[in-house]
């Protein structure tokens, strides 16, 4: 059984000037000791649907809907008492994007990897120790327990904020754009973590980013998604290698190259209004191999060599 | 962390030694010292030619001692040098409080001494002042926080007029119309003072017979500061439950309350303790206000007395106090913050 | 810009309350100043001659419909006689003044003014006489001129300047006139003291008890000057019948109007707050900008002493100042901006050096401009609204700092404000005997116009603080 299978979630905020379809049908799953990417543009939903999975949806959510099954237990059914107990940060934690704003200001960053021990009656001393052990395994001096937030630089906090997401030893951990703030050298630091975390607790990570290079570092699996919806999702390789989709040809397109002289492409257009998607295939404004059944009808997903994307081409 | 503290002391010091040059140039460039000065040399004076005048028959020679005895007085209190040689003297005094008797004004038990009077009045200013603000601060809280949860735009609007008027309400005038209201119309509350007329006896009764008539000073003070300081709190509270991290502690799995407790108001305590700093001032010259209206005997209400009969030994003692006890409570503010705020710990 | 900040007023309900309230002080004052006379603190208000003829600590006329019984107040001003009837080779100019007292009416005092007599021969011999409406009339009163002194040429002119005032109610001749009157008619026996303070229930009542109970109906006062010569003038008869309330807002302890003075109040209030709201917005900004620009050694000193100056209590230095130095209100106000710049100081340099360190100062400089002329147009136009909200904040603190000030007796004698009219009521007690009138209105304007500028404040705060723009 996977540690995670999502089916058709939907989450829809309530926006000025309509509903906006942020997450708009996604289905994927995700093995334990594995980690998925997803991978889109900014406005792409990508956020949202962690913020789905671990049931934080804001104030002006307008719709939810869908399944989400944690080893089989639909989480979406439980209610938030009991979600809140067992299921968030226990066995499934999320590192939020934005280390800068995720700590509270006035407090130690040690009393806060370790708040949550405490909530669940672990004793103080008890509590520091294991907090200790974590800040030692993401390469952090013990020193940082008795730190505050401002003291850290930003790639400390990250790594903090790594700790505090597994500090109850949780099953799946989302990662949303960790590394977008950090320079190069920081970023290396922190993946070569993420990927001995992976294989040393057997962690399932589902890694959030916008640049589908970064995620070819961790991730066993990659999900594209495009306004609110997968548009391809299948092995790593197969989906860097010989990407069925326009839109994930097109990413792959914009990445500088190092050893070839082709330049990086751009994208034409921008990303369309999540209040009132395109009819028929949300990709069809900037699709260079357009044609009349995609702007009618959407697309479901299609197997295309070892993954699926939605594309009417791979019809034929 | 004791560098930062040992800057605001500074400062605060240093405005401590602003007002005092204030005072004392101002005194002295206006002359005002001297005519001080000399009515005190011309008081003497009457005492020594009493004194003399029983000893020395022939007037001449009366004349010249006297004259004598007078040039003595003018050099010891320096009225033949100008008025800037004299400003060390006259700071040491003022800070001292060293200054004089008062013309008309007594203390409690009947001295005259300045020192005496300002002095046995400051307890009571303080008493007012403090029950005001502690309960102020509690109501403030609770109220605040309580909307900050239920927050919506109907109430947040009526929110903002109610503390948009509490903020246009002069202290005082609030307390006249108590007054007219309370004491007069619906005799509920006294009208000023510190006690009955006769005092009762036991301590007990003197105690409640107190707290009686300190109810509407404290109830136009808390009326007068509680808008604006339930619209801050409540202001503050909604910007913090809006940052990010209040989200990432409900994703950690802490109940609300945790989250309430150390994520909210917690992290919104030092801007609100900001506010309470910004509104000292306020209220310090509400409290004087509102003491002179209900006749409270403390500092305020010996301010008001001292202007009616012009006794400036008095006012000038007020002054330096105001100002000292201004910087002492905004210092002991500025170290809670810093207790608070881990922030501005190294700077 | 200006068209934003219009916008935005008119779009919220305070802000449209704000500015309602704000034509309306505006008009008011606008008003004032043009029909006031400029040294009406001096001339009028503290002028007891002036309110003579006012009853004293009357509660404004409209009680009446609220149900408390009030007398009215009847003033006559005649400069020609009713009548002119010649009596041998004398004449006899009457004036008559007729008046009807409702049910509960009694007159609380009575007094008579002459102003511009001028005579040829012997001075005139004024007397006067009252006819009640149950028939009896009784002659009150009767007086003669000065005459002429000696060496002094004819025509003889008395009461140019000031006129003659005789206040009826406490003259030992009509006290006597009316102690017969009641032996007399009523057989009552009541002597020129008891009479005293009293003597217009006696004139306007019928004894009943132990006092007297009103008598309702017609009367007339008539007042009779005999003159010598047909050349003689009386320039001017002022007859008070005075009421128990006057105005539209009531009178004080010394009789003035206190609708008048509140009234004169609207633009002093309104200038001390502009004007100081606008030093002190032009310096402080000033100052913050060139503090938060030039840096260094100009920026520390600047934010020194704001730091003092901040911290410095704003009432107890303003009273010792203005106790020292003097009252008087300009001195106010330059007390109150030389300690209010920092506030805006402090604000104006921290927005500088936020939008100093951002993206726009630097693409501006990076194209050319001088320093000076990134200062002030680039900056000026992001901080200006924040800049006019603390301006229209500003303003009632001013006023209800002068209005402190006035309240403890540091108060401008020359310039009336509402705070020296709340002090003369605190301070001679009616508080404590209730009379509302003085004390509530003063305030309630004080506290309208300052919320007025909160109004506009708080219709400012979209522009202002765009995190609550768009929230609900």
């Amino acid at each position: 059984m996977p540690l995670l299978e999502v089916e058709g979630l939907k989450l829809h905020y309530r926006g000025a000037s309509g509903d906006v379809r942020a997450v708009d049908g996604v289905s994927f799953s995700l093995e334990a000791g594995t980690a998925l990417g997803l991978v889109g543009e900014s406005g792409s939903g990508k956020s949202s649907v962690a913020l789905g999975l671990m049931r934080l949806w804001p104030r002006n959510v307008a719709h939810f809907s869908g399944r989400v099954l944690l080893n089989g237990v639909d989480c979406f059914k439980l209610d938030e008492g009991e979600f809140r107990r067992h299921y968030r940060w226990e066995k499934v934690a999320m590192v939020f994007q934005g280390a800068m704003e995720s700590f509270n200001p006035v407090l130690k960053v040690g009393e806060q990897i370790a708040e949550p021990l405490l909530q669940r009656k672990v004793g103080r001393k008890e509590a520091r120790k294991q907090s200790l052990e974590l800040l030692d395994a993401v390469l952090l001096p013990p020193s940082t327990y008795d730190r505050y937030p401002h003291e850290l630089s930003g790639g400390m906090k990250q790594r903090a904020l790594i700790a505090m997401a597994l500090v109850l030893h949780p099953q799946l951990l989302i990662l949303d754009e960790p590394t977008s703030a950090l320079d190069v050298i920081v970023q290396a630091e922190v993946m070569n973590l993420l990927k001995r975390l992976k294989r040393e607790l057997g962690l399932g990570i589902v890694f959030i980013t916008h640049d589908i290079a970064l995620s070819s570092d961790l991730c066993d699996r990659i999900a594209v998604m495009y306004a609110g919806e997968l548009s391809e999702i299948g092995g790593a390789d197969g989906v860097l290698l010989r990407p069925g989709h326009p839109y994930t040809q097109k990413l792959l397109a914009a990445v500088p190259l190092l050893t070839e002289e082709k330049e990086p492409e751009f994208i034409p257009g921008s990303p369309p209004d999540l209040t009132s998607p395109p009819p028929g295939c949300r990709f069809h404004p900037r699709c260079p191999y357009v044609f009349d059944r995609c702007r009618v009808e959407s697309p479901p997903p299609f197997p295309a060599n070892e993954h699926r994307a939605r594309c009417w081409l791979l019809l034929r | 962390m004791l560098l930062t503290l040992a800057t605001r002391a500074a400062t605060l010091l240093g405005v401590l030694v602003v007002v005092l040059l204030l005072v004392v140039v101002t005194l002295g460039a206006t002359g005002f010292s001297d005519n001080i000065l000399q009515a005190v040399v011309r008081e003497e004076m009457k005492g020594i030619r009493e004194s003399l005048a029983r000893t020395i028959r022939d007037p001449a020679q009366l004349e010249t001692a006297l004259e004598a005895r007078r040039q003595e007085l003018v050099s010891f209190y320096g009225l033949d040098s100008p008025w800037y040689t004299r400003l060390p003297g006259t700071a040491r005094r003022v800070v001292t409080l060293d200054l004089g008797e008062a013309r008309t004004l007594r203390s409690f038990k009947g001295s005259a001494r300045v020192a005496d009077i300002v002095r046995e009045r400051l307890p009571l200013t303080l008493a007012l002042v403090t029950t005001a603000t502690v309960i102020t601060s509690v109501l403030g809280l609770l109220i605040g926080v309580s909307l900050a949860t239920r927050a919506t735009s109907r109430v947040d609007r009526l929110l903002s007029y109610l503390s948009a008027i509490s903020n246009a309400l002069p202290s005082w005038w609030l307390g006249i119309l108590l007054i007219l209201l309370l004491a007069f119309r619906f005799q509920v509350f006294p009208s000023g003072g510190l006690y009955s007329l006769p005092p009762p006896e036991g301590r007990w009764d003197r105690f409640l017979d107190l707290a009686w008539h300190a109810s509407l000073p404290v109830l136009t003070l808390v009326l007068v500061s509680l808008g604006g300081w339930v619209y801050t709190v409540r202001t503050m509270v909604l910007n913090t439950a809006q940052e990010f991290f209040v989200t990432v502690a409900r994703a950690k799995g802490l109940p609300e309350s945790a989250v309430q407790r150390r994520y909210i108001l917690r992290v919104a305590a030092p801007p609100i303790l900001t506010n309470l700093i910004l509104g000292l001032a306020g209220s310090l010259g509400g409290a004087i206000l509102t003491e002179t209206i209900f006749n409270w005997p403390g500092m305020g209400r010996l301010y008001y007395d001292a202007i009616l009969a012009a006794d400036e030994g008095v006012i000038i003692a007020l002054t330096f106090l105001f100002a000292l006890i201004y910087v002492a409570a905004r210092f002991l503010l500025e170290v809670l913050y810093i207790a608070l705020d881990p922030r501005v710990r190294y700077s | 810009m200006p068209r934003d900040i219009w916008k935005v007023l008119l779009s919220s309900g305070s802000g449209r309350a704000g500015l309602a309230f704000l034509l309306v002080l505006v008009a008011v004052s606008f008003y004032v100043v043009g029909t006031y006379p400029r040294d009406f603190g001096l001339s009028r208000w503290n002028n007891p001659a002036y309110w003579a003829d006012n009853p004293k600590s009357a509660p404004p006329r409209w009680v009446s419909l609220l149900g408390t019984d009030t007398t009215r107040h009847r003033v006559w001003e005649r400069s020609r006689p009713d009548s002119v009837t010649p009596a041998g080779d004398r004449e006899a100019r009457l004036y008559a003044f007729s008046f009807s007292l409702g049910p509960k009416e009694v007159p609380t005092f009575l007094s008579l003014s002459l102003a511009d007599a001028v005579y040829y021969g012997d001075p005139p011999l004024l007397s006067l006489r009252l006819s009640r409406p149950d028939g009896k009339e009784i002659g009150l009163f009767s007086y003669s001129l000065p005459g002429p002194r000696p060496g002094e040429a004819s025509p003889t002119a008395r009461f140019q300047d000031t006129p003659l005032r005789i206040f009826l109610s406490r003259d030992e001749a009509l006290l006597r006139s009316t102690s017969r009157f009641l032996s007399q008619e009523f057989g009552l026996q009541l002597g020129p003291p008891e009479l005293m303070g009293k003597v217009e229930s006696a004139l306007f009542g019928t004894p009943q008890g132990e006092g007297f109970v009103p008598l309702p109906g017609d009367y007339t006062l008539a007042v009779q000057a005999v003159t010598t010569d047909s050349r003689d003038r009386i320039g001017q008869l002022k007859l008070v019948v005075g009421g128990s309330s006057y105005g539209a807002m009531g009178t004080d302890a010394v009789g003035r109007d206190i609708a008048s003075g509140l009234l004169f109040g609207f633009p002093v209030s309104l200038i001390i707050g502009l004007s100081t709201a606008l030093l002190v917005t032009a310096i402080g900004a000033f100052l913050g900008v060139l503090s938060g620009f030039s840096g260094g050694r100009v920026d520390t000193l600047i934010q020194r002493s704001c730091d003092i100056l901040v911290n410095i209590p704003l009432l107890p230095i303003l009273i010792f100042l203005i106790f020292v130095l003097g009252q008087k209100l300009w001195l106010v106000l330059v007390i109150l901006v030389a300690f209010g710049w920092p506030g805006l100081t402090i604000i104006t340099r921290s927005m500088v050096l936020q939008l100093r360190s951002g993206q726009l100062v630097e693409a501006t400089q990076s194209l050319g401009a001088s320093r000076w002329r990134i200062m002030f147009r680039h900056l000026f136009f992001q901080v200006a609204p924040f800049i006019l909200a603390q301006l229209i904040f500003i303003t009632p603190s001013a006023i209800l700092a002068e209005a402190g000030l006035s309240f403890l007796g540091l108060g401008d004698p020359s310039i009336p404000t509402w705070g020296q009219i709340l002090e003369q009521g605190f301070r001679t007690g009616a508080v404590y005997v209730g009379y509302w009138w003085w004390v509530l209105p003063p305030g309630i304007l004080i506290v309208l116009t300052a919320m007025t500028f909160m109004l506009l404040v708080l219709g400012l705060e979209p522009l202002v603080n765009p995190r609550l723009r768009s929230r609900f």
